[in-house]
């Protein structure tokens, strides 16, 4: 079983944004992949961004680039 | 305990679910129907003297528990928020899609698949449809499909539908206002207690655990992630060896008294209708009202969407008739799909593809 790690986990208003973010990151190269939203941080079941600690900076900056808000960015074990 | 932090416990949460559904369908819920929520919002409806079908009249008591536990569960661990505003209508008309699939294939995703655990082999030709719309509506998500974001609103908002759920519950206790089936499908039922009890535990279970139908499929199609379909492999599983262990397996298509039909076609479609509108709603009937519990009022909307829906089916003949046995004659009966509901269907798919191509990200924020 994959050993669970401390991660950066964006979460999104809409499943679009999350689909968004998917495609941008894909475009531009940026680390991380798409997860359903971990039951420890939200209630809802969408979709959420997963990527490394050190990866913060770069992942608000693509955000930024494309015009999306996230609605809350956490660090959590993953 | 915290019930969602592994594999093994998701499972678990879909045994304790399956262990709900198999009680109630022991102490009295209809044959292969221990939980549906469409055919338990369709009663509900009926009971509240929506539409005048009078064999399917009955206030559940599991659609309000369902509600009620998930917003307990929600507000006792901080999960409950108010929100609203994303596309309240298009969600109205969503909810009427679900219900009107639902009722032609005679069940929703939950109902599927404890059909598909008794041996309904037309639930398992469904699943073909259900798991082509939810891949219908990924596609959607995948092209930009977005009804906007909802907003936080006044804490009260979020709680009306569960407090509208114990008028319901207070008038069906307290008082002889709502209608109660004598015979057919909305006459079965088990305890008023036990049935809230149960659902109370499902709603908990379902929050808690973020069971959804078309959610598994969805995340098994964009993710390959399988943490959703581990909860309904648990209840699955457990509807199994209950249905084997009492002689409520009957393995065929034209099975009498189990409420289905064996028109392929339409089962497909109906499900395909329901698999779509739900991923572009954001989660199955199950889902919708524990998203309503915990205080979306969008879901809420959703919710009354199907309740609409529900009556519209049984007063404009949408609403398909299962394959029953002749108590006369002794002959089998086929049940089948209603020309007005073979429309119907038609039209929810083309209202989903509408729906589902021309609501875009950049237009919705």
């Amino acid at each position: 079983m994959r050993k669970k790690e401390l991660k950066l986990v964006i979460t999104f208003h809409t499943t679009a944004d999350a689909m968004a973010m998917e495609k941008e990151c894909k475009k531009v190269g940026a680390q991380g992949r798409m997860i359903p939203v971990p039951r420890s941080i939200s209630a809802g079941c969408g979709l959420s961004w997963c990527a490394p600690l050190e990866c913060r900076e770069e992942l608000k900056n693509v955000m930024q680039g494309i015009g999306l808000e996230e609605e809350e960015i956490h660090e959590c074990m993953v | 305990m915290n019930l969602s932090d592994s594999k093994k416990k998701l499972a678990l949460a879909g045994v304790l679910c399956g262990l709900v559904a198999a009680c109630l369908a022991y102490f009295g819920n209809p044959a292969n129907m221990a939980f549906c929520i469409a055919c338990f919002i369709r009663d509900t409806a009926g009971a509240l003297g929506f539409h005048q079908a009078e064999v399917v009249q009955y206030a559940r008591p599991e659609i309000i528990g369902l509600v009620i536990g998930a917003f307990i569960i929600s507000v006792a661990t901080k999960e409950y928020r108010s929100t609203a505003g994303s596309s309240p209508m298009i969600r109205f008309i969503l909810g009427m899609v679900i219900m009107i699939g639902s009722l032609i294939f005679l069940g929703c995703p939950l109902r599927m698949v404890i059909r598909m655990s008794a041996g309904d082999l037309n639930a398992w030709v469904a699943l073909i449809g259900f798991v082509l719309g939810v891949g219908t509506g990924a596609f959607a998500l995948k092209k930009g499909f977005s009804l906007g974001r909802a907003h936080e609103t006044n804490k009260e908002n979020g709680a009306v539908l569960p407090v509208l759920m114990l008028g319901i519950l207070i008038l069906a206790t307290c008082s002889t206002l709502l209608k109660a089936s004598e015979a057919g499908p909305g006459s079965l039922h088990a305890p008023i207690i036990m049935s809230l009890i149960g659902g109370l535990i499902f709603g908990a279970l379902a929050q808690k655990s973020r069971m959804c139908f078309a959610g598994g499929i969805r995340d098994a199609i964009l993710m390959k992630n399988f943490d959703l379909l581990t909860i309904i492999a648990g209840l699955f599983v457990v509807m199994l060896i209950f249905n084997l262990a009492t002689g409520r397996f009957v393995l065929g298509f034209n099975t009498p008294g189990i409420i289905a039909h064996s028109n392929h076609l339409w089962n497909i479609l109906g499900m395909y209708a329901v698999g779509f509108a739900a991923v572009l709603a954001g989660g199955c009937p199950l889902r919708q009202l524990i998203l309503a519990g915990q205080g979306s009022s969008d879901s809420a909307v959703t919710v009354l969407g199907m309740f609409f829906a529900a009556a519209l089916c049984h007063n404009f003949g949408l609403a398909s008739s299962g394959t029953a046995m002749n108590a006369e004659t002794g002959e089998l009966v086929a049940g089948a799909v209603t020309p007005n509901g073979k429309v119907a269907c038609i039209i929810c798919i083309i209202a989903c593809f509408i729906i589902a191509f021309t609501n875009k990200r950049e237009q919705a924020k």
